[in-house]
């Protein structure tokens, strides 16, 4: 794609979908989309690594799916976050803020 | 519940495959439409959102894989392909995969039936409550070099009562002795135990009850506990036979108690499993009265060690306790006797005498299946290099280089895990009748079966020689050079040196673990050899003989046989009437039928000796072997006598005691002088009188055609009866006719005594090396397959060799090589090869034979023969296996083979 656009982090990227979910269920492109836009075009997650995402979420019981109609009365996939992928964000979030804190301070040190 | 998503969602996608990806198909396009949308908001036209739209997504296939490979599912599909592969490619070539499986077959169900036996044998702990507890004792004398000395009741209740380091002690008598009251008389293998004895192993009885304190008496108890399998015979599984009283050698026995048909005495036997359990407290009449000095009781003992209580730290008391008494009672115990107590782990001293045999077996079975799969490699190799091109090809077509070992390694494993499966079907089909075979006398037979562990073992060994064999062809593959081997397309000088050298190696090392086997074999079958060719002292052929047991009941006044004239008259009157036999020439009795083996019990052991005219002290090492014969045993058996003469009817009761001894003992006891009318007596006892010697005989091998050097003194049965004794008779009749005839005879004099064991002498001696022929047989079979499969193996290999080097070797002949020159090309590699396959098998052979040395008997470890037939062999046959392709090599017509190219 464009330069801007950077590789994510391994591992990040559920947490991200995880976290776009925490606001409202979503389809894929409206996940994809949303990542784009909040991170301002920084990450711009391609279907090739979202989908297997969505899969390995879904077979974890973090996220559940359901085919709904969208605002322009397609049928397309909702995922929607579970109260065990919740809990999994929390700890994720917790844990990404303890490592972006360490790295922070290996790079002022 | 993570875990069960997994799975059930892996299950779903495997099962509703179509749905799943019509699914996934559904969910890309609404993404692609969304972003279409979203693109045609922002001002595009709807070609260029679309463009666009496809661009950003990319392969619609990747994705759909990326997906697809996340699940577990994925690897089960692709090991589903594989195996479906794989099993297309085995059945494409019927020939190879029929010679795989059938010896791969044969390899695993020969190691899963010999590691049955030795995992029921040797491994599996005994069947009783806290096997690792019970111990054999022994009482030993190291200072005059003895084991296993006879003891006193004293020192048996010192175990129980002194040494602290026991739960329970129990003495373990008995032999075989006469059941009547039943149906037929019968012989039966009995023990005599301590009232703690059933306590001590953990037994609970089917019926009625076992020992207990209720029944502690100082001499013999009036109550016996049976087997299960006597209970079914003799008393038709009757509930009722418990209180039914059978006499026992004369004496009566009331059952008490049946045991579950899973029980066996923990010990050797004579001629079978232990039948009816006797007890006694071993301190009042018939036993000699408890002091020290009647050290005459003849038993093994078991013991079990209090819990916690380590071998080490029971032995150290032991070894204390035994020096404290022999400081207490130095009269009872002379000083350079160094009397003394050991024990022993109870499997160890039930097992450890085969553990050798079994262990060379399970060496070669386990050889065997290393040839096997060389073997298999080897084909397996050849055909990985026909097979260049379409690894070739499929590399460049993007397989990875991890798939295709993949799909190598699951050929292999598939190819090892089916002839895995037959074998262990195999071996669960054949162990009967391969039991069969094995000699009765290892001990624990009776508890052979494939379990978890034998079939772990199977499939262990199944998936090694798998490995072993696909690893070969997958290192092979990792070499294809895609573009090389496209463009030669599998043809011309497709021999690559790496291959080649795999194989070489691969060869080699079969050469060596055949020359291994082989050795073995060799070194086994020499003694089986020699042993048939030993000169047993005697001549067997025409003999036949026959078990007569004289009971001896515990009741003197039960007893009809009871002192010497009622025996010698039975003696005599038995003697007279089996000569009256048609066909019977000559009738003796003797104590000692040659070559059958000894209970553990057995009172014609070693026996101390007096020499008249001898200092005392020396008396500790005079030692010989009792035994006991009628006047023609000697001439029947046509054992020469060297000095003297033999026993004549005259040697009686009353008159002057006569023996005759061999020339064994006559070295061992006069060297360099003449022993004849020389007295000796038995023990040490004064009051005894003593025997002259009036002859000397050849040594007869009494003990087993493979023991030597033990003193034997015979003495006339008319002066000193036995019980135990059996009948020979010289005659062309065989046993089976003479039979009936002969328990006609016995029985007319007595119809309570049995007859058994009627036999050739012929028959005698060979089973007395039942086991060695079995594990020679067996070592030998294996060898015998190890030499085809490796002549196999080279002719192969030169074979191949041939046909890649076709144009080669047209080129060398067109250019004026000579036929003998391209013969000597191929000839000359198998010879290589074979030299040094053969060599390193000799080397490791030399250092490993020692290993065998308990097995062997007239043959050292290293016998040269051995060392030197069996390189030769194996060169002769590796030489003519090289030839043969050598030879079509030299037909090769360089014209032909030119052109082709």
């Amino acid at each position: 794609m464009t330069s801007k656009n950077i590789d994510l982090v391994q591992g990040t990227l559920d947490m991200l979908i995880l976290k776009t979910l925490a606001l409202e269920p979503m389809h894929g492109y409206g996940i994809a989309i949303r990542i784009e836009q909040i991170s301002k075009g920084v990450f711009q997650v391609n279907p090739g690594s979202l989908f297997p995402a969505f899969r390995r979420l879904e077979r974890s019981g973090w996220i559940k799916s359901e085919w709904q109609a969208t605002e322009n009365n397609r049928r397309a996939k909702y995922y929607i976050l579970t109260a065990a992928g919740r809990r999994k964000l929390e700890t994720e979030t917790q844990e990404w803020g303890r490592q972006i804190a360490a790295i922070a301070r290996i790079l002022e040190a | 519940m993570v875990l069960f998503r997994q799975l059930a969602q892996g299950v779903r996608a495997l099962v509703w495959k179509k749905h799943v990806a019509d699914e996934l198909e559904e969910e890309l396009h609404a993404f692609i439409a969304a972003a279409v949308e979203q693109k045609m908001r922002l001002g595009m036209t709807r070609e260029e959102a679309l463009r666009a739209a496809r661009v950003e997504v990319g392969s619609v296939a990747a994705i759909k894989d990326n997906v697809h490979d996340t699940g577990w599912e994925s690897i089960v599909e692709a090991v589903w392909q594989d195996v479906h592969y794989a099993l297309r490619w085995l059945r494409r070539s019927p020939g190879f995969t029929a010679v795989a499986i059938l010896t791969l077959a044969l390899g695993v169900g020969a190691n899963t039936a010999i590691f049955s036996i030795v995992n029921s044998v040797l491994l599996r702990p005994l069947p009783y409550r806290d096997p690792d507890r019970l111990v054999r004792i022994f009482f030993n004398e190291p200072g005059v070099g003895l084991r296993d000395v006879t003891f006193s009741k004293p020192e048996l209740d010192d175990l129980t009562n002194r040494s602290g380091v026991f739960e329970n002690v129990s003495a373990i008598g008995g032999g075989s002795a006469n059941l009547t009251g039943v149906k037929q008389p019968e012989r039966l293998e009995f023990v005599l135990i301590g009232f703690d004895y059933f306590t001590m192993l953990g037994a609970t009885p089917q019926i009625g009850r076992l020992y207990g304190p209720q029944d502690v008496v100082p001499g013999f108890s009036p109550n016996v506990v049976i087997s299960d399998a006597l209970w079914r015979r003799d008393f038709g599984a009757d509930p009722n036979a418990l209180g039914r009283t059978f006499r026992f050698d004369g004496d009566p026995a009331t059952i008490v108690g049946v045991l579950p048909p899973g029980f066996r005495h923990p010990g050797p036997t004579v001629s079978g499993d232990v039948q009816v359990w006797a007890a006694a407290g071993f301190s009042a009449d018939p036993f000699p009265k408890p002091n020290r000095s009647n050290n005459t009781l003849n038993a093994g003992t078991i013991g079990r060690l209090k819990p916690g209580m380590t071998l080490a730290q029971a032995q150290a008391r032991l070894t204390a306790m035994a020096a404290q008494i022999r400081k207490d009672f130095p009269t009872d115990y002379p000083a350079q006797a160094q009397w003394t107590i050991e024990i022993q782990p109870l499997q160890e001293f039930m097992v450890g005498n085969v553990r050798p045999m079994l262990i060379v077996m399970l060496g070669a079975v386990i050889l065997i299946v290393f040839i096997v799969s060389l073997n298999i490699a080897n084909l397996l190799l050849a055909r990985a290099s026909g097979r260049q091109q379409e690894m070739a090809v499929r590399l460049a077509l993007g397989a990875s280089r991890g798939r295709m070992i993949r799909q190598l390694l699951t050929e292999s494993l598939l190819l090892s895990l089916i002839g895995g499966l037959a074998g262990i079907a195999t071996a669960f089909a054949t162990l009967d009748f391969i039991l069969r075979f094995v000699p009765a006398s290892i001990p624990r037979l009776s508890e052979v079966r494939i379990d978890g562990v034998v079939l772990a073992f199977a499939l262990l060994i199944s998936l090694l020689t798998g490995l072993v064999f696909g690893l070969a062809p997958a290192l092979h593959s990792l070499k294809v050079e895609i573009s090389l081997a496209i463009r030669e397309g599998g043809r011309g000088s497709g021999h690559s040196s790496k291959t080649g050298r795999l194989r070489d190696v691969l060869i080699v090392s079969e050469l060596a673990f055949a020359v291994v086997l082989m050795v073995g074999a060799g070194l086994l079958l020499r003694t089986l050899r020699d042993l048939l060719r030993e000169n047993p002292g005697f001549n067997p052929t025409q003999v036949v003989a026959a078990k007569v047991w004289l009971p001896v009941p515990d009741d003197p006044k039960e007893d009809p046989y009871r002192g010497i004239t009622p025996k010698a008259a039975f003696d005599r009157e038995l003697l007279r009437r089996l000569k009256t036999i048609p066909g019977v020439e000559l009738a003796a009795i003797t104590t000692d039928l040659p070559t059958t083996s000894h209970s553990l019990n057995d009172p014609s052991g070693n026996e101390a000796l007096s020499i008249e005219d001898r200092p005392v002290e020396s008396s500790e090492d005079l030692r010989a072997e009792r035994v006991r014969i009628s006047p023609d045993y000697f001439k029947l058996m046509q054992s020469p006598l060297v000095r003297g003469r033999s026993f004549s009817e005259g040697d009686e009761d009353g008159k002057q005691p006569v023996v005759i001894i061999d020339e064994t003992t006559a070295r061992k006891y006069w060297p360099g002088r003449d022993p004849v009318g020389r007295r000796i007596r038995f023990g040490q006892d004064p009051t005894r009188p003593w025997m002259t010697i009036v002859g000397i005989v050849k040594d007869i091998k009494s003990d087993g055609l493979d023991i030597d050097g033990v003193p034997h003194i015979y003495v006339s049965i008319y002066q000193n009866p036995w019980g135990a004794q059996s009948v020979v008779l010289r005659t062309s009749l065989p046993a089976s006719v003479l039979e009936s005839q002969i328990r006609h005879e016995v029985q007319t004099i007595d119809p309570g005594l049995p007859v058994y064991g009627v036999s050739s002498m012929n028959d005698v001696l060979d089973a007395s090396l039942a086991s060695r022929r079995f594990s020679a047989q067996l070592v030998g079979g294996f060898a015998g397959l190890a030499l085809a499969l490796a002549s196999i193996g080279i002719y192969g290999l030169l074979a191949y060799m041939v046909s890649q080097r076709a144009r080669e070797i047209a080129l060398r002949m067109a250019l004026g090589a000579s036929r003998n020159n391209v013969l000597k090309l191929f000839l000359q590699k198998g010879v290589a090869l074979a030299a040094i396959g053969i060599a390193s098998g000799v080397a490791f052979s030399a250092s490993a034979a020692s290993l065998m040395g308990s097995l062997l008997y007239g043959v050292r470890p290293h016998d040269p023969t051995v060392f030197l037939a069996v390189p030769l062999l194996l060169f002769a046959v590796a030489v003519v296996a090289s030839y043969l392709p050598a030879r079509r090599a030299t037909k090769v017509d360089p014209m032909i083979a030119l052109r082709e190219a």
